[in-house]
């Protein structure tokens, strides 16, 4: 587009726009906390967090890379599970019929009382706090794969008839594709949820020494009174939310884009 | 056989005909099924009946047939099983009493029948020459294998140029096109097709119309074509069978003897505006009881 | 007319002398660092025995617990006095800034301690660091494990998140685990039918202070005479509970705790007087709550030597105020209930 042409776009305010209300809410923040004077122990200002992050950006990232470590590991389990699962639910309808309220359980279970539970039988923490974050991630893929193979248009399972597929192509070329929205949708819930598990595990149960991640930094400033740097950790944790979220819309996008009604750009 | 309609007296468009002489064959093409005498139907349903779980009788003691080569029209409004009929012909549901023979009711056989839905009925996440290899990559034919079969389908359909396109961004009537080149990729002998170009605007529909005979003409595919459009099932074939709802059933039998290949003049001529009249009168008589006397007699 | 006027005033006074001594009773919250347990039980027993209102203080007991950290309610305003664990708490305050000082230290040791399974070559200290398995809470995970990684060798390959829950320990006796050493060990024998060996910390060098008494500054600067009224009249019950009549401070803690029992908080009591927990040191000499600037110096210089922090990083003077203790206070009564 030509310069000019540029700034006359409309997309370019649209682009703005959550960069600005997100500095205005800083903005926002800095001020009350200047001019009521809230001390930093209670309510650190955004420069302030800012500053202890740059000057524990060493520490602080090693922490960082071990919870990405678990929440990404988690919902790589979550996914080859749940979709694994998912599947075998469309080809065995008794073996659903049996095991959905395995799952629905596991749904339900809250982490909070589960994880110290998990974390004494289970040797390794690594693999108490991944369990702990599958836990939490995987129902939302399994529940929406498994609608989504149930979800094939009726006459393009007919076409399957007709033509005398097997199940084998029929799971392959035509439940698997049109259950990929709905695989993309759960993928998007669990995204979020893998890492609240990650946090809310290591949070209750604890990690030890040198595998710590965000969570127990948070932790360790809380009970150090050192507020600024809770905060500091606690910003790279929404970093790291926000990351997975645009990480799936643009999956979605990619995936989705060139067919699926949920990706198209007309309005509804 | 009759030249000019013009000179015929009104009553020879209803007198039984004479067979049809088989067209030469479309090369390549699959080997028949033997059929001495000459026109041995492909689909026959014999006094079928077919009442659904829920009590309701959607076709009761149905009897047709089509043979290889016959253009045939079920004609009915919503409601008289007509889809009904189609899909106990493609096999996906079963008569509840009665014979129906069909190639897709033969056990190891998969391509015979063809068959075109309401809806094109792609599938969205595949690129239009993906779909039209569908039937093929299910016979386990490969994208390369099956490449030169599929591009020359699609150029006979008119979308050679759309191959990558995805069905999204294709209009009603190419959407319709692909799903029938999806239907022709394997060279079936039956074509089933269910009100297909119903959703579409007029002037795209009596295209598709024209197309439709040229790309069926010729290649000894025994049609059936399900409409509730007078002038559709005028226009395109040979047979147009009457139903009637309440329970689903046959009640006029009517012959247009237009020959092949009938071009877009046959749609402004009176002999296509007198059947029209005719299918038409038979059309609100078997719903509505006999209106008026008709002009013509003779009903099968 | 005169003699009449002379009679009101006298007897306004008189009343009003009588009513003099016992003032209005001021309210006051005090917010402790676990549920309730005899560890507690001198303040309990200055609500339970009329202490604390002799005082002219109406206090409220809040107890904490596994999950629930009460130290943020002091500088927020919402609590007047807590009790803490250990001195690193007042260093990190200090050292951020926070408006707190501690006025009283009410055990002279800690009595944070390791415990072992009896048999397991784990008798001695220097033993311990080579458990496979090390049970440490959150709390302790990070402050006074980093003194036992730093000067006593133990390896964070051990260390397993201690989540209060003596399951692991009982099934392991290759483990270890911490707890208090007037506390753990009774309920290790309850549950687990053997005598644990107790290693305290404060033998192996963490000399702090325990159980302290923080208030914010602003009330030190404001009312000291409040803060005084508080801690001696929670030293007086710390002696009453020690050598007086406990039942009455046991019914008011089993009923905030119902876990606890009455067998457990006196076997607690006879821990704590044996192993000198309360009035041994400093508090023998100057009653019990007693601090020395001296004692705080020589403990944070272990602490830097743990590199828990920088040398000069904390303004030692900022960290406790002798004001309120090392007056004595209670001496009299303890003679008097120990027939000394």
């Amino acid at each position: 587009m030509r310069p000019a042409a540029l700034w006359r776009s409309s997309a370019w305010p649209a682009r703005l726009l959550p960069a600005l209300v997100l500095l205005g809410l800083l903005a926002a923040w800095e001020g009350v906390v200047r001019t009521a004077h809230i001390p930093a122990y209670t309510l650190p200002a955004p420069s302030l967090v800012a500053q202890t992050l740059v000057a524990n950006f060493g520490s602080l990232a090693g922490s960082w890379w071990v919870t990405l470590k678990i929440t990404f590991g988690a919902l790589a389990l979550a996914c080859i599970g749940g979709a694994l699962i998912a599947a075998l639910f469309a080809l065995s309808p008794t073996l659903e019929r049996a095991l959905f309220p395995v799952a629905v359980v596991l749904q339900v279970t809250p982490i909070v009382a589960v994880a110290p539970l998990i974390l004494i039988y289970v040797e390794s923490t690594t693999a108490a706090l991944l369990l702990c974050a599958w836990i939490v991630a995987f129902f939302p893929i399994l529940s929406n794969t498994v609608i989504g193979l149930r979800a094939a248009d009726a006459n393009l399972r007919d076409l399957f008839r007709l033509y005398r597929a097997t199940p084998w192509q029929r799971l392959r070329l035509l439940r698997m594709p049109a259950a990929l929205p709905y695989f993309v949708a759960g993928l998007k819930i669990s995204g979020g949820l893998s890492l609240i598990g990650a946090v809310t595990a290591e949070m209750v149960a604890g990690a030890a020494g040198r595998e710590t991640g965000l969570a127990s930094r948070i932790l360790e400033a809380s009970f150090r009174t050192e507020t600024p740097k809770m905060f500091a950790a606690l910003a790279l944790l929404v970093a790291t939310g926000v990351m997975i979220f645009w990480l799936f819309n643009a999956l979605s996008r990619w995936l989705l884009g060139p067919w699926h009604a949920s990706e198209s750009s007309r309005p509804l | 056989m009759q030249a000019n309609s013009a000179t015929m007296p009104p009553d020879a468009l209803l007198s039984p005909h004479p067979p049809y002489p088989p067209y030469p064959p479309y090369p390549p093409h699959p080997p028949l099924l033997p059929h001495p005498p000459l026109l041995q139907p492909l689909i026959a349903l014999q006094r079928v009946h077919k009442q659904f779980d829920n009590g309701l009788q959607a076709l009761s003691d149905v009897s047709l047939s089509v043979a290889p080569g016959e253009f045939v029209a079920l004609l009915g409004p919503s409601g008289c099983g007509k889809s009904t009929v189609l899909r106990l012909a493609a096999g996906l549901d079963a008569a509840s009493s009665g014979t129906v023979q069909a190639p897709a009711l033969l056990p190891g056989r998969t391509s015979e029948t063809a068959y075109v839905f309401q809806e094109p009925t792609l599938l969205p996440w595949a690129s239009v020459f993906d779909n039209v290899w569908l039937p093929l990559r299910l016979q386990g034919r490969s994208r390369a294998d099956a490449a030169a079969t599929v591009r020359q389908v699609l150029a006979r359909v008119g979308l050679a140029d759309f191959e990558q396109a995805y069905p999204a961004a294709l209009s009603g009537g190419m959407k319709m096109r692909a799903s029938i080149a999806r239907a022709l990729v394997t060279q079936p002998q039956v074509l089933l097709m269910d009100e297909p170009f119903a959703a579409l605007d007029d002037i795209t529909r009596q295209k598709l119309n024209a197309d439709l005979l040229q790309w069926w003409h010729g290649r000894l595919m025994a049609a059936l074509f399900v409409t509730h459009s007078v002038a559709e099932a005028v226009f395109l074939s040979q047979r147009v069978l009457v139903m009637a709802p309440r329970p689903g059933r046959v009640v006029a039998e009517l012959v247009i003897p237009q020959p092949y290949p009938r071009s877009a003049d046959f749609r402004h001529s009176s002999a296509f505006a007198d059947a029209c009249r005719a299918v038409g009168a038979a059309l609100s008589e078997a719903h509505d009881g006999p209106a008026r006397q008709l002009p013509m007699a003779g009903l099968r | 007319m005169h003699s009449r006027l002379t009679l009101l005033i006298t007897a306004a006074w008189l009343t009003l002398a009588g009513i003099g001594p016992a003032q209005a009773q001021h309210k006051v919250t005090f917010a402790t660092n676990w549920k309730a347990q005899a560890a507690h039980g001198g303040f309990y027993q200055a609500v339970a025995d009329g202490t604390y209102k002799k005082y002219g203080l109406d206090v409220t007991i809040q107890q904490g617990g596994p999950s629930v950290n009460n130290r943020p309610l002091l500088p927020a305003g919402r609590v007047d006095f807590l009790m803490t664990g250990n001195l690193l708490h007042s260093f990190d305050n200090i050292k951020n800034k926070v408006p707190t000082v501690v006025v009283a230290a009410m055990f002279q040791k800690d009595p944070q301690a390791l415990l072992a399974h009896p048999g397991q070559g784990y008798e001695r200290f220097e033993n311990l660091k080579n458990a496979p398995l090390a049970l440490i809470a959150k709390d302790g995970q990070f402050s006074w494990w980093q003194w036992l990684k730093v000067l006593h060798g133990f390896k964070d390959e051990a260390l397993k998140p201690y989540n209060y829950n003596l399951a692991p320990f009982l099934s392991n006796p290759k483990a270890i685990q911490q707890g208090y050493s007037v506390a753990e060990p009774i309920y290790v024998e309850n549950q687990g039918k053997f005598k644990p060996v107790v290693h305290l910390l404060a033998d192996h060098g963490f000399s702090t202070y325990s159980t302290l008494i923080e208030a914010r500054t602003e009330t030190v600067k404001a009312r000291p005479e409040l803060v005084q009224r508080f801690v001696d009249a929670s030293v007086i019950g710390w002696i009453n509970y020690l050598y007086g009549n406990r039942k009455a401070a046991a019914a008011l803690m089993v009923r905030d705790n119902p876990e606890m029992s009455e067998a457990e908080m006196e076997a607690s009591v006879a821990l704590m007087k044996s192993q000198g927990i309360v009035d041994t040191g400093e508090a023998a000499a100057r009653g019990v709550g007693a601090m020395s600037t001296a004692r705080i110096a020589d403990f944070y210089a272990q602490m830097v030597k743990a590199g828990l922090y920088k040398a000069g990083e904390v303004d030692l003077t900022q960290v406790a105020t002798l004001q309120f203790v090392n007056k004595g206070v209670g001496q009299d009564i303890k003679a008097k209930l120990s027939g000394k």
